[in-house]
């Protein structure tokens, strides 16, 4: 085929044209092979500078285009829509960012002018050898599987119904609520929250849109966004297994806590009289505050950061629910004597300070420690702990509330193998960016929220559950295709030698092994082409589209020479 | 590493019969039902692999030849690349090719599974082309340096070999430090134990003096080794020293051939991708002033080093194979040493070791970092 390349330079403004001399650029570029014309413009981005590409495209009969300009990352998408509207394929563009990697960084304008007369040299260079690549398009599913049936699970589930999306809402005990059902106040007012979560739990009882397994686990699950097939373990009326597709998957499988028998020196199981935070939430909700002697405590300890050491982490909320718990001792058994030990406080927030300071004002001790540990003496209590200073002390309590650190739940790392994404090194599921991207995973149509992410209290799970269902309305839309990535990953059948190494590097679980053929092979809906595999295959079987190995090479040279 | 146990056998008829008697013992028991096992060819002058079925051919077998044609990795993985099979086999082999099988076992090019390999004390392996100018008198020379430990005439880099008493697999013979008519049986798997306690043998004796034994000559060895390797490095260190040591190199990729850890189907270096148009060439001659042919053989070393290095066993079939008389195994082995340094990584010394090509540290290979960043 006949090659008619044309490279445009971006003046960018002033930011390119101040510091290249885009003349001496124009001439150095003109005479190489097959290239039909090079024009400078003020801003290619711009409307009338994306007409401009267009026509020129069009009247010059152009086969490949070199734009000159700034970051891919900026502006690659606009002058690949600038192709398709002039009917090239958009992977015969090549951009040359000499506005970051160039004009910006380097002063001197004679080696800027060189060394944006090489990166242009290095764009033609590659150009020349990209092949046109065709986008793809699937039907894609818009109903959401939900696992978890807790406060996280019910508010995503809810957030997606009301848009008439087909929720699954799948929870693993007999009941919907799952560790706010426990609680009698939040914290912060102090107010009764059982009936807002009931009537949350009802709205997902009435509402038709969502399909509620209880006493249910999911068994398997393959596929990928816009396309997963599910598998429960249960089965349905006629012994069938059951089973149902979806576009988009909501990990909500909540937290639990760290069992204080891991650390024996609080004497949890041991002695009576020593509970955690969850059995005093239960026991405050269904009965009353009692010891085992089903007297009221006159003084109780309420240790913090339980288990933070051997974690390694803050668990966020434990502060917060201990005074919480401070509060509710102080209401309902006025004069019992409330002392928290703490080793860090941990109350931020706009109305957190209010909330310690009125607990305080409750005559509420709080004792920082350095080590603490518990024994019993008699049918009490010795808190035995380091102050500050390293000093040894002691105080004689009652009843000793353990506010124990959040763990993930039992079998997140169940639930993390049948789905397919990873967990972090403290078994939370893995988010994709834990800034900027911390309801995605690094699986696309995989969202995770609430506890099975990170510790977190009430208000900040709502807030993911919104998110994730945000993210699933804006990126799953019914009737919409799907476009999976193009530049991916292609493993050639004659040169695998089948060692698995790129299994073992995918990150999206795109590579599958066919044991007839022992070969590698590539799931291309699935695959992100990162490239992982391309650079792990010690065979040279693995490639990627549009980074193949004589695009780099013509590059490199090009730009090297 | 779990504390090895061993037993001594008994071996007034000699180590190589008596290893021979408990192999067809084994046999006999079904223990296992095939034997992979260096023999002497039927001319007497030269020495293969044989997958033994007929267990009355076990007699004339070699346990420790004084040559390695074939590294025994590429024999294990010839048989059982396309998946295990279901027949329990035993394999004689020398540490550094029980470590190359583990390496390409971790690589999925072979199943060891049901295989039991066994390793054996090694002396060294004497150069092919000094054993086939004369094999009968190479054999008495070979005999001889083993009874005095004298690695004078074995392969260079066997000279300089610290981990020739390395056990990996599941059962090794050690000859050193054993009294007069015996040697050592040490078991370092399960599926060991389960094979010598099979046999009727106990593994409760003491393996003091074959530790002490071997931990004296690796450590001389490594000395050696090191010491080598910091010479060779003044030698062939730095790009015109490597040119320079690679442009005898003729191409033909024997060393590669040879080698246990080059699996590839067709590496790339023999591929079209090194095939450049005509005006690469006179490109590069215009900018070097001139360019040799063969072009590529510096990038060729290059290549395989950056390939193969994190696994290579030092085994020295590369050397051997070389007709061009180049010290590839050695100026391999430094790499190596070096590569897998970098790793903590010591090719074939554990299945349970995943090969460093497919393991993300966050926190690694600072040493290699841009030293202006």
């Amino acid at each position: 085929m006949e090659r008619k390349i044309g490279v445009y330079i971006c003046e960018c403004g002033p930011n390119i044209s101040e510091k290249v001399d885009i003349d001496k650029v124009i001439d150095a570029i003109s005479s190489i092979e097959d290239i039909s014309v090079v024009e400078k413009y003020k801003l290619l981005c711009s409307a009338d500078g994306k007409k401009f590409l267009e026509e020129q495209i069009k009247k010059q009969g152009l086969t490949h285009l070199v734009v000159a300009a700034c970051s891919p990352k900026e502006h690659e998408k606009t002058f690949m829509e600038v192709c398709e509207n002039a009917d090239i394929n958009p992977y015969l563009l090549q951009l040359a960012n000499i506005r970051e990697q160039c004009a910006w960084i380097t002063e001197d304008k004679d080696e800027a002018t060189k060394k944006a007369i090489r990166m242009i040299r290095a764009a033609i260079g590659r150009v020349r050898y990209h092949s046109p690549l065709d986008k793809k398009e699937i039907e894609s599913n818009p109903d959401v599987l939900v696992i978890g049936g807790g406060i996280a699970g019910i508010e995503a589930s809810l957030q997606l119904a009301n848009t008439d999306r087909k929720v699954y809402l799948i929870e693993k005990t007999s009941s919907l609520g799952g560790l706010v059902t426990n609680f009698e106040k939040n914290f912060l007012g102090m107010k009764p929250i059982s009936d807002t979560i009931d009537k949350k739990i009802q709205d997902v009882k009435n509402n038709k849109n969502i399909k509620i397994f209880t006493d249910a686990e999911v068994e398997e699950v393959i596929g990928f966004f816009g396309n997963f097939e599910i598998k429960l373990k249960n089965s349905d009326e006629e012994g069938d297994p059951i089973g149902f597709n979806v576009g988009a998957i909501v990990l909500a499988t909540g937290l639990t806590l760290f069992d204080p028998k891991n650390s024996l020196k609080y004497g949890y199981g041991e002695i009576d009289n020593i509970i955690t935070s969850l059995e005093f939430e239960k026991m405050n909700k269904t009965g009353k505050i009692s010891l085992k002697n089903g007297k009221p405590p006159k003084s109780v300890a309420i240790i913090h950061c339980v288990g933070r050491d051997e974690k390694g982490y803050c668990s966020e909320i434990c502060c917060m629910y201990s005074l919480k718990f401070a509060r509710y001792l102080k209401d309902k058994i006025p004069q019992v004597k409330v002392s928290n030990f703490y080793s860090d406080l941990c109350i931020p927030g706009k109305t957190h300070q209010k909330f310690y300071e009125q607990t305080k004002e409750k005559n509420v001790d709080l004792i920082r420690f350095t080590d603490v540990g518990i024994t019993k003496n008699k049918d009490q209590l010795n808190i035995n702990y380091k102050d500050e200073n390293g000093n040894k002390k002691s105080l004689l309590v009652d009843m000793a509330i353990l506010s124990s650190a959040v763990e993930p739940a039992t079998d997140a790392s169940k639930v993390a193998e049948i789905v397919g994404i990873s967990q972090d090194e403290k078994s939370f599921f893995a988010e994709a960016h834990e800034k900027i991207n911390p309801v995605s995973t690094s699986t696309e149509g995989i969202y995770i929220v609430g506890g099975a992410q990170g510790p977190k209290d009430i208000s900040s799970t709502l807030i993911q559950s919104e998110a994730a269902a945000g993210k699933i309305l804006s990126s799953l839309v019914p009737g919409r295709k799907i476009e999976p990535e193009v530049k991916v990953s292609h493993i050639s059948e004659s040169f695998c030698i089948g060692c698995k190494t790129c299994i073992s590097v995918c990150s999206y679980g795109a590579i599958t092994f066919d044991e007839a053929k022992k070969v590698s092979v590539v799931n291309e809906v699935i695959c992100r082409g990162c490239g992982n595999c391309v650079a792990a295959c010690p065979s040279g079987a693995a490639s990627i589209k549009h980074f193949k190995f004589n695009q780099i090479y013509q590059e490199l040279k090009e730009a090297v020479k | 590493m779990s504390e090895l146990k061993g037993a001594v056998v008994s071996a007034r008829s000699g180590t190589k019969e008596t290893i021979i008697e408990l192999l067809e013992k084994a046999m006999d028991k079904g223990i296992f039902d095939g034997v992979i096992v260096p023999m002497k060819v039927p001319a007497g002058d030269s020495f293969a692999y044989v997958f033994v079925k007929d267990r009355s051919l076990l007699k004339e077998s070699f346990p420790l030849p004084p040559v390695m044609f074939v590294q025994g990795a590429k024999a294990v993985s010839s048989v059982t690349r396309l998946g295990e099979g279901n027949m329990k086999i035993a394999v004689i082999m020398r540490p550094c090719e029980v470590r190359a099988t583990i390496e390409l076992a971790k690589l999925n090019q072979t199943n060891i599974e049901n295989m039991t390999l066994i390793s054996i004390d090694c002396p060294g392996v004497l150069p092919t082309s000094d054993f086939l100018s004369n094999p009968e008198k190479s054999m008495k020379q070979f005999d001889e340096a083993v009874k005095k430990l004298d690695d004078k005439i074995m392969r260079p880099v066997c000279q300089i070999c610290d981990k020739s008493s390395m056990i990996a697999g599941d059962l090794h013979i050690g000859t050193l430090g054993a009294k007069k008519d015996t040697f050592f049986i040490i078991s370092n798997s399960q599926k060991g134990n389960n094979v010598v306690e099979k046999l009727g043998i106990k593994l409760k004796d003491n393996l003091d003096s074959w530790h002490n034994k071997v931990k004296g000559i690796s450590e001389e060895k490594h000395k050696k080794r090191k010491k080598a390797h910091k010479d060779l490095k003044s030698e062939v260190g730095g790009i015109d020293n490597l040119v320079e040591t690679f442009s005898h190199c003729i191409n033909c990729h024997n060393c590669m051939k040879a080698c246990p850890i080059c699996f590839c189907r067709l590496c790339y270096f023999d591929s079209d991708k090194v095939k450049h148009p005509s005006e690469d060439y006179l490109e590069r001659a215009e900018s070097k002033g001139s360019i040799r042919f063969l072009p590529d053989t510096t990038l060729f070393q290059m290549g395989r080093m950056m390939h193969m290095s994190h696994s290579c066993v030092s085994c020295g079939a590369c050397e051997d194979a070389c007709p061009m008389s180049i010290p590839v195994a050695q100026i391999f082995s430094m790499i190596a040493d070096e590569t897998q340094g970098l790793f903590d990584y010591i090719s074939g010394r554990s299945l349970d070791e995943p090969v460093p090509l497919t393991v993300y540290e966050e926190e690694e290979l600072h040493e290699v970092e841009d030293a202006n960043d």
